[in-house]
């Protein structure tokens, strides 16, 4: 049967992708349906019941100035918040909170439901309707027929999911779901490439049989951090310890004498792991020389005595699992509750998507989350609000919203996704941020937040508080450079001693104090201890974005510097039915890599990997004599070229 | 890399003729202009000038022609500086201009504006790509020409200290929850220092540029009658042998100067080392000796019927180690051979006669390449591909400058990050793509991350 309904945005999936696509593209006012094969798994975390860390922390911050879901959910559910690196700059410091699972799936559930626009329907989909090469629809296992004009695919792991358990390997989403298996072959029949990667979890453990005595407590944060912009600490429940552990050479031993028995090191498994999250077994074989590998105890929730030793995550056979479990301190007498597995899945080579994460071969078709190659809650969830956002506008026939990568981790996400590709499962770090500087969490909205209002993502609640702290901190800012110190300390009247206390040594010349503030050791607060500094702003978060701005002022500059000396390649769009076989000088290599990627813009096309400075000038000299011959080429499609 | 930044190159083509010619194009070239020149030339005229280094001294004087955008050969605003011909005085030329902050040009990027610019006719704009194509493949057999021997071995070296020091404080940045000490804070000092040594070692004994203005440092080894002052009257040719008595030395001519295309030639004649009781004459030993400490390399003079003599071998076992050496094979009219190099295990032959001239050619080129130049090359030549490398190491050098600041001060290890990122974007250019998930990959496959 075909429903009744028409909608402008069908969702598939209801994990963190999905669920902020839906939510997104709803928020704009577009008719979206959500479908899930299960309701009641709506927000599931289903790997470490644990969200942010560094560089994640950023994509959540970012998904939450743009209106998105996570961080509001996490500080509703979230029972311990840290800040990492917080002994280190503003750039790098990043939130994580450990989030009890059920509330965390209450609090999205809650959202999904409450979000007007927004249906949900539970049913797998088997497949895609299409039209030529345009997306209309998707049908269910039971033959409902769902129209939309644009459709966003988030289906995790669970395309033709293979959990594997030492030698016992059965298809699966993720433990205890079914896995997506007709969708995955008509994928695969739609000439999208398909590679397959892997990644794993560690055995849940009874917490009432585990002894903490012997274990390192760490606590949450004080005061503690909140995640959202919006939210606040009186939302958290009550806070619970993590606990640190090690194992230890006899662990080391046991899972050595089993490794003929693991089906990573038997070659059972094909999909490629990530380097950074090693499963136990890797870690033992490939560092033979460490003695003690650190596992954190996470707590899944306040309602559960499960607990998630983060840090041995395996797929070697059930025994070897008690064994080596027991072997460590504090765990001797521990009961598993789910056993460790490795899962294989299907992903879409990213190389295939535009940066709108619309795919290239069929129109209407958005991807996001897991099966684009990604790991990780946050990773889903940016992508998810991304390709919400872009199907949302592409029903309402506006142009595909694509942040750059001096704008937004996001940006630099879906760049390296689709210029790239993938060879592990990805994941956010700082350092994949070549801006990093001006990437930070505690300018998230700064960056994103007017460009989410003008989105439609943004309600009017986030706006105006937003709006709000915007302009106290260019108040601030204006003031600090119209009050001036005096070398000869008239104005403000501050005498010689309290200008060496506050700044270590005597002014040359007059200075105002946002120029003071720029020096590395003078902080905001002893500033404005100065006799005539004037009245310190009431909102640490404005007098900390002050401070931060005029610490990294220098370097965010030099950064715009670079930004903008390349402007010129990100703003040339390069035609999407172009051979690159037919540019004069490129060589073989650089047509074929160009040819496999169509990059969308000349800036893109120098990311690829191999592809040089000179093969970029030839591409501009070659899109360049199309423009002067229009009569063999459509004008259009170099809209965009500067002059 | 950017499409509008200022760029400049020498704009006559490599050796000597009349005149010299340093090209500058980009938008608003006004404050290199001022820096350069003193002042923004009225457009079109043609000005007598004096170009100016860094700190304002003169380096040279000539006519400086300015055309403002779009009239100009790119359409941007170019400048052109005319000098003295000449690969030393041109080069300054340039150097001042990268220093004024022009970037040193790539290969067919001026004619690539033009094209952009819409400044070339169709029919012209057809050889555009065929120019970059070529220019760039050139540019890329000289680089790879220019990294040869210890040159590269010294870059990759510091590279790879470079790129080890990134991953730790990368690693301590992105991994903080790991309980590995990835680089305690004095270490990084430490290292940040030993890079910076190596840098500066690399730039000290590339001596690009260097050669070509103070001139090179040759040992000529060789018995009496073996031709040497023929030899030294071919080589410099229709130029005519400047001959200079070097003033205070003891014994005749022991030192010479010619020229060779611009190029001074410093001779040091090591027939006047012997052992002697004389007090007056060891001084002019000792001289000589401390001489042939700085040469750049050595010639040695064979009588091609003679071979080398016990003589000979017993000064070329006293030269310095590592000293280049050229052995030259005379008289070859007496044995009917014909002129020709050839390489043994690393040093060159060369078959010539300094009496009818054959083959001095071969020996002449030899001689400039030594000191980093070609001359009459296709495109830009192994000289300017060393150039572009010195470039990439002076900038990253630059960067590294700025990290010890920041370490000096115990500043924030992101800052410092950012410097060395930049340092290693700088080098890329010598070393290929580094990609952030390469570093990562440095990170993964070192330490044992993740949980």
């Amino acid at each position: 049967m075909t429903f009744s309904e028409n909608f402008d945005v069908i969702v598939i999936g209801g994990g963190h992708a999905g669920t902020e696509a839906a939510l997104a593209a709803a928020r704009m006012g577009q008719k979206t349906l959500l479908l899930s094969h299960n309701i009641e798994t709506l927000g599931q975390m289903s790997c470490n019941p644990s969200i942010g860390g560094i560089g994640k922390g950023h994509l959540v911050k970012e998904v939450d100035a743009l209106g998105g879901a996570m961080a509001a959910a996490a500080d509703e559910a979230g029972i311990q918040f840290r800040i990492l690196n917080s002994s280190k700059g503003p750039a790098v410091r990043a939130t994580r909170a450990q989030a009890d699972r059920v509330l965390y799936r209450q609090a999205i559930r809650h959202r999904l439901e409450s979000q007007p626009n927004l249906w949900l329907f539970q049913q797998g989909v088997d497949d895609l309707t299409l039209e030529g090469d345009r997306v209309t629809g998707v049908v269910t296992q039971l033959g409902i027929k769902f129209s939309a004009r644009a459709v966003v695919l988030t289906a995790g792991t669970f395309l033709a999911g293979l959990a594997h358990v030492g030698s016992a390997n059965f298809h699966a989403g993720r433990a205890g779901d079914p896995p997506s298996i007709s969708l995955a072959l008509r994928l695969r029949e739609m000439k999208l490439p398909v590679g397959r990667l892997k990644t794993g979890t560690p055995p849940r453990i009874d917490g009432r049989s585990i002894d903490y005595s012997v274990m390192t407590e760490q606590l949450s944060d004080s005061p503690t951090p909140v995640f959202s912009f919006t939210g606040s600490a009186a939302q958290h429940p009550r806070q619970l310890p993590c606990w640190i552990t090690h194992t230890n050479l006899r662990t080391h031993d046991i899972i050595r004498d089993g490794l003929d028995r693991s089906p990573l090191f038997s070659g059972v498994i094909e999909g490629v792991g990530p380097r950074y999250c090693p499963s136990i077994e890797d870690k033992v074989v490939r560092f033979s020389a460490k003695e003690a590998h650190q596992i954190f105890l996470e707590p899944e929730g306040l309602t559960t005595h499960e607990v998630y030793p983060n840090g041995i995550s395996t797929s070697l056979p059930f025994d070897i699992q008690v064994e080596l479990v027991h072997s460590i301190r504090g765990m001797e007498k521990a009961h598993i509750t789910r056993p460790g597995y490795a899962i294989e899945y299907d992903y879409f080579d990213p190389r295939g998507l535009k940066s709108s994460l619309e795919t290239k071969t069929i129109e209407g078709l958005f991807f996001a989350g897991q099966i684009n190659g990604t790991t990780g809650y946050e990773e889903a969830a940016a992508q998810g609000l991304l390709a919400g956002i872009n199907a949302a506008l592409k029903t309402q026939n506006r142009d595909a919203w694509c942040p750059r990568r001096d704008e937004a981790y996001l940006g630099v996400l879906v760049d390296d996704l689709i210029t790239r590709g993938v060879t592990e499962p990805y994941r956010m770090f700082t350092s994949r941020a070549e801006y990093r500087l001006q990437l930070r969490e505690d300018n998230a909205d700064l960056r994103l937040t007017e460009t989410g209002r003008n989105l439609g993502v943004v309600d009017d609640a986030r706006w105006t508080a937003f709006d709000t702290k915007r302009e106290a901190i260019a108040r601030e800012q204006d003031r600090l450079k119209t009050v001036w110190l005096s070398a000869k300390n008239s104005r403000p009247s501050a005498g010689a001693e309290e200008v060496l206390r506050v700044l270590g040594k005597p002014i040359e010349r007059d200075y105002s104090l946002h120029e003071l503030l720029r020096r590395p050791d003078v902080s905001y607060a002893s500033l404005m201890t100065l006799p005539g500094a004037g009245e310190i702003v009431s909102d640490p978060l404005v007098a900390d974005q002050v401070e931060i701005q005029a610490k990294y002022h220098g370097y965010i500059e030099r950064q715009k510097d670079e930004v903008a000396r390349n402007a010129h390649y990100e703003e040339t769009r390069l035609p999407q039915d172009l051979d690159y076989a037919t540019v004069l000088g490129l060589s073989a290599e650089a047509q074929q890599k160009l040819n496999q990627h169509k990059p969308e813009t000349a800036g893109q096309a120098a990311r690829i990997s191999g592809i040089t400075p000179a093969a970029i000038s030839l591409l501009l000299v070659h899109v360049k004599r199309g423009f002067s011959a229009p009569k063999k080429r459509k004008t259009h499609e170099f809209n965009g070229m500067s002059r | 890399m950017g499409n509008n930044d200022i760029i400049a190159a020498i704009a006559t083509p490599p050796g000597r003729g009349g005149i010299g010619i340093v090209r500058i194009s980009g938008k608003n070239l006004q404050p290199v202009a001022l820096k350069i020149i003193g002042c923004i030339p009225e457009p079109r005229y043609a000005s007598l000038s004096r170009f100016l280094d860094e700190s304002g001294r003169a380096i040279d004087q000539g006519i400086a022609i300015y055309f403002p955008s779009p009239h100009s050969y790119t359409g941007e605003d170019v400048l052109e500086l005319q000098g003295h011909s000449g690969p030393a005085v041109t080069n300054l030329v340039l150097s001042c201009c990268l220093a004024a902050g022009a970037r040193l040009a790539q290969p067919g990027e001026f004619t690539l504006r033009a094209f952009l610019n819409n400044k070339l006719d169709l029919a012209q704009a057809e050889g555009v790509a065929d120019i970059i194509d070529a220019s760039t493949g050139e540019a890329a057999r000289c680089a790879l020409r220019s990294l040869q021997g210890e040159f590269s071995t010294a870059i990759r070296t510091a590279v790879q200290a470079l790129t080890n020091l990134r991953m730790r404080i990368e690693a301590t940045l992105d991994f903080p929850e790991e309980e590995i000490d990835f680089s305690g804070q004095r270490d990084i000092y430490a290292r940040l220092g030993a890079i910076q040594m190596q840098l500066e070692h690399i730039l000290a004994s590339a001596r690009q540029g260097s050669l070509l203005r103070e001139g090179v440092r040759v040992v000529l080894v060789g018995q009496p009658n073996v031709g040497k002052s023929s030899l030294m009257n071919q080589l410099a040719g229709e130029e005519a042998a400047i001959v200079t008595e070097v003033p205070g030395t003891t014994r005749d001519a022991i030192r010479q100067t010619i020229e060779i295309e611009g190029v001074p030639l410093y001779l040091v004649d090591t027939a006047g080392l012997r052992e002697t009781d004389d007090a007056v004459e060891k001084i002019g030993i000792a001289r000589t000796r401390s001489a042939i400490e700085k040469a750049d390399l050595a010639l040695l003079l064979i009588d091609d019927s003679l071979g080398v003599t016990p003589g000979d071998q017993s000064v070329l076992d006293s030269l310095p180690a590592g000293l280049p050496v050229i052995r030259v094979h005379n008289k070859i009219d007496l044995l009917n051979r014909l002129p020709h190099i050839k390489d043994c295990e690393g040093q060159p032959e060369i078959y010539l006669s300094a009496k009818t001239g054959a083959g001095v050619t071969l020996l002449r080129r030899k001689l400039l390449e030594m000191a980093g130049w070609q001359p009459h090359s296709m495109g830009e030549g192994i000289f300017m591909a060393r150039h572009r490398h010195l470039q990439a190491l002076t900038e990253a050098r630059e960067y590294l400058k700025d990290a010890i600041g920041l370490a000096e001060r115990g500043i924030q290890l992101e800052l410092l990050a950012e410097e060395l990122r930049l340092a290693q974007w700088a080098l890329s250019s010598i070393t290929g793509e580094f990609s952030a998930d390469d570093l990562l990959g440095e990170i993964f496959s070192r330490f044992c991350i993740g949980k």
